[in-house]
């Protein structure tokens, strides 16, 4: 049986750069082997253009200011619509775990709402607001929240009884218990119901895109693909691809230096 | 002069954690073991005892020192030598009837066989009436017993043995240490016994051999044979005066083994 | 969502427990009809417009008439299908692949990245390259759900595998099991919760999938169904869209589970001990 794969013993960054290059080899290879099929004549190179292509015509999006425009759209999007779903989704997951009223009431109604496909929201967005940043802010902010209230509400419930009850002996009144103790306690699950919504954030902001609008990243793939400029449309597939990929890397840095404050 | 069945010589084993520096669990331990006599293994936490149990068992590969079963060394795992865990390890998808067929089916026996072996062996534990129950239906001393059906059922001619009543309550302990006796009388099989309990040493084993904290070696062997027939043999004198005469020897190491503790 | 872990529920007398069961089912049958109510009095108050917010009961009555038609059986048939192939395919990969990467050293030196780094990724954006590789029709969009629907099995079965107590090897090691014995005989049974988990995860994402790929290919399919809706301004029949749809995710999502429990009969003893 394989031992798990294990974490560099000592030796310094050098050793743990040479482990990380180890460790992602696999994908440079498979960008070799990208180059090297697709220049081999084997597949039609409309299908498959060679990676280095596809990288000429990236680098042209960013010249013509295409990727900026469309990029700087579906952030803000992205970003706006996350905001509020952790806003509002945190705060009604505590309340719920807080006021037994608020639970009985919503929870139901959390626990009906989160098999749901989000992206069946994507038409009822489209039909109030149209094709624009408005439709899409909405349907991550409807579509995230469920996520982070689920894990507002595990990790608010989580906090330790006892913690509570000596905040309560020392005569903290129930709203200053709340940001003493409760929110310091519910923040590893509410992280993670953060990841999980920031990952769906992209999925649905990609899929809506795709479907209904008039700029954003998603709307460049769709037009490219139309125009036929395959090469510039795989260039913009990588590009959201690898920003869903560099925002999670990101939001664990920032989650474990969270997670290491409050400790 | 007859060789020992078991040839410990000169045995060290260092344990490499995935992280860390590495440790030295057992230094130069020599032990022969007869056949059919029952040895315990006793020493505080920490010393090495379930290592060099593992060792014995194949489940570690011997990298200084060499091991011998009936003169030759050995190579793995095998059902010469079975094995029971203080966790007992069921394998919790099979029930209590399927756990113990296991090691009969690598045996080769016919289908008819298997399962009338498997019924005996249940039947000496304890356990008629439960073969279709499920590990987590039991209690924890069904499981032992269920542990312990299973290991006998494919005749080892050696019994390793790791803290097998350690996680069990002190009633249901001190019942299965006589079971374990008179199921060992009627069965007789050479038997590792490896605990931290003094009393349960004294009262088992033939001779006990005492442990030093890390990194472990043979520190003492105490002869421990005598009749232990006697429903009261816990209070009788010769039986006392041996544990007590063992537990000054433990009790030095179990000091080290504490303080040790903190580096 | 019911409080207290598994185990507390289990030490309550059985009425009791009854009690609470009964208590939620309740509280959800009253949440829905109170949402049902406000819903309803929100449509006919005329704060909104009919286009933007139908009332419910033209809404229920657009989905009885679909039935009627045959296009909801039709659309809803055409989407599950979808999925489920989808989802199968990823699963038996996603095992298979787990398998192996758990086994052996160059598989798993070679998939690690791509899972690590395809995980978190937008996979959806793969959609018009799947599209331009393997056409507009069901073949695409059963590749698509696959592809997303193998990340967390794959996950899963690895972290499973992995999981697997060291005595419990050692215990079939003792018996003489072969690596091969191990592997299917002794880790993948262990790891199975854990897997099934993964699969748990995998479902819905399918269905999610599933749906986008329609709306962006258009076609019959619920999602199909209710991108032509939302092309005609039929806000009835996009509404209609997202109840049949939520009932759908919930019902899988409540299928799902049954099966676990029925699959891991094994692991919910736990909570009825019979001891002595």
């Amino acid at each position: 049986m394989i031992e798990p794969a294990n974490a560099a013993t000592s030796g310094g960054s050098q050793r743990r750069m040479r482990a990380a290059l180890l460790r992602y080899l696999p994908l440079l290879l498979l960008a070799l082997a990208w180059e090297v099929g697709a220049r081999s004549g084997l597949v039609s190179t409309l299908a498959l253009p060679p990676l280095s292509t596809v990288a000429a015509a990236w680098v042209d999006l960013l010249k013509d200011g295409e990727l900026v425009s469309n990029g700087a759209a579906s952030l803000w999007r992205t970003g706006a619509g996350l905001a509020l779903a952790i806003a509002v989704g945190a705060a009604l997951g505590i309340f719920m775990a807080w006021w037994r009223p608020v639970n009985v009431l919503l929870s139901p109604l959390v626990e009906i709402f989160y098999p749901m496909p989000k992206s069946a929201l994507i038409p009822v967005t489209v039909l109030w607001l149209g094709f624009g940043n408005g439709s899409k802010i909405l349907l991550i902010f409807l579509g995230c929240m469920l996520p982070v209230t689920i894990g507002a509400f595990n990790g608010a419930r989580s906090s330790e009884q006892a913690l509570v009850w000596s905040a309560r002996s020392m005569g903290a009144n129930r709203l200053r218990m709340l940001w003493d103790v409760v929110v310091p306690s519910a923040m590893p699950e509410l992280l993670n119901g953060i990841r999980t919504a920031l990952a769906l954030s992209f999925i649905l902001l990609v899929s809506s895109e795709l479907i209904a609008a008039r700029e954003g990243l998603g709307y460049l793939i769709g037009f490219l693909g139309a125009s036929g400029t395959y090469d510039a449309m795989f260039a913009v597939v990588l590009t959201v691809a690898l920003l869903g990929f560099i925002a999670d890397r990101i939001y664990l840095v920032l989650m474990q230096r969270m997670l290491r404050w409050r400790e | 002069m007859v060789q020992a069945q078991i040839v410990i010589a000169g045995v060290s084993h260092c344990y490499r954690p995935p992280s860390g520096r590495p440790v030295l669990a057992l230094e130069d331990v020599t032990l022969d073991v007869r056949g059919r006599e029952f040895v315990a293994l006793l020493g505080p936490s920490g010393c090495g005892k379930s290592t060099l149990l593992y060792l014995i068992g194949g489940f570690l590969p011997t990298e200084t020192g060499k091991i011998l079963i009936e003169g030759k060394p050995i190579a793995a795992p095998g059902p010469d030598r079975g094995i029971v865990f203080q966790h007992f390890a069921l394998f919790p998808w099979k029930t209590v009837r399927g756990n113990v067929l296991y090691g009969l089916e690598r045996m080769g026996l016919p289908r008819e066989e298997r399962q009338q072996r498997a019924q005996s062996f249940i039947d000496l534990v304890g356990l008629s009436g439960f073969e279709d129950s499920y590990p987590s239906q039991l209690s924890g001393g069904m499981r032992q017993r269920t542990a312990l059906a299973r290991t006998l059922a494919f005749d080892p001619k050696i019994l390793l043995m790791d803290e097998p009543f350690g996680a069990l309550d002190a009633q249901t302990r001190g019942l299965m240490q006589s079971e374990l006796l008179s199921i060992w009388q009627r069965t007789p099989k050479t038997v590792i016994f490896v605990t931290h309990d003094v009393q349960e040493a004294v009262y088992l084993a033939d001779r006990v051999a005492v442990m030093s904290a890390r990194p472990g070696r043979i520190k003492a062997i105490v002869d421990t044979k005598f009749d232990k027939s006697d429903p009261a043999i816990f209070r009788n004198k010769g039986f006392t005066d041996k544990v007590d005469e063992i537990w000054n020897l433990v009790r030095i190491e179990a000091i080290k083994a504490q303080t040790g503790r903190t580096s | 969502m019911p409080g207290g872990p598994l185990a507390e529920l289990a030490r309550e007398p059985s009425a009791y427990r009854w009690l609470r069961t009964a208590g939620w089912g309740f509280a959800r049958v009253f949440s829905l009809v109170a949402l049902a109510v406000a819903w309803e009095l929100a449509a006919r108050s005329g704060a909104f417009t009919p286009y933007m917010l139908p009332a419910l009961s033209a809404v229920l009555q657009r989905i009885w008439s679909d039935l009627i038609a045959g296009d909801l059986l039709l659309n809803t048939g055409e989407t599950l299908y979808r999925a489920f192939t989808g989802f199968l395919i990823g699963a038996v990969a996603g095992i298979a692949l787990g398998m192996g990467i758990s086994r052996n050293r160059f598989t798993h030196w070679f998939f690690d990245p791509i899972i690590s780094v395809g995980f978190p990724m937008p996979k959806i954006a793969f959609l018009p390259v799947v599209m331009l590789w393997l056409g507009v029709y069901d073949m695409s969009k059963i590749t698509m759900i696959a592809v997303e629907a193998i990340f967390p099995v794959v996950t899963a079965t690895i972290v499973g595998i992995r999981g697997v107590e060291r005595e419990l090897l050692w215990s079939a090691r003792n018996m003489g099991a072969t690596e091969r014995e191990l592997l299917w005989q002794i880790a993948l049974p262990a790891a199975l919760p854990q897997i099934i988990t993964g699969l748990q995860v995998a479902l819905p994402i399918a269905l999610i999938v599933a749906i986008v790929t329609e709306m962006f290919m258009g076609g019959y399919g619920l999602g199909g169904a209710m991108n032509t809706a939302s092309r005609f301004a039929d806000s009835r029949g996009v509404f209609a869209g997202i109840v049949e749809i939520a009932v759908i995710g919930y019902a899988l999502v409540k299928g799902v589970m049954l099966v676990r429990r029925r699959l891991l009969l094994w692991h919910q003893e736990a909570l009825a001990p019979s001891t002595v």
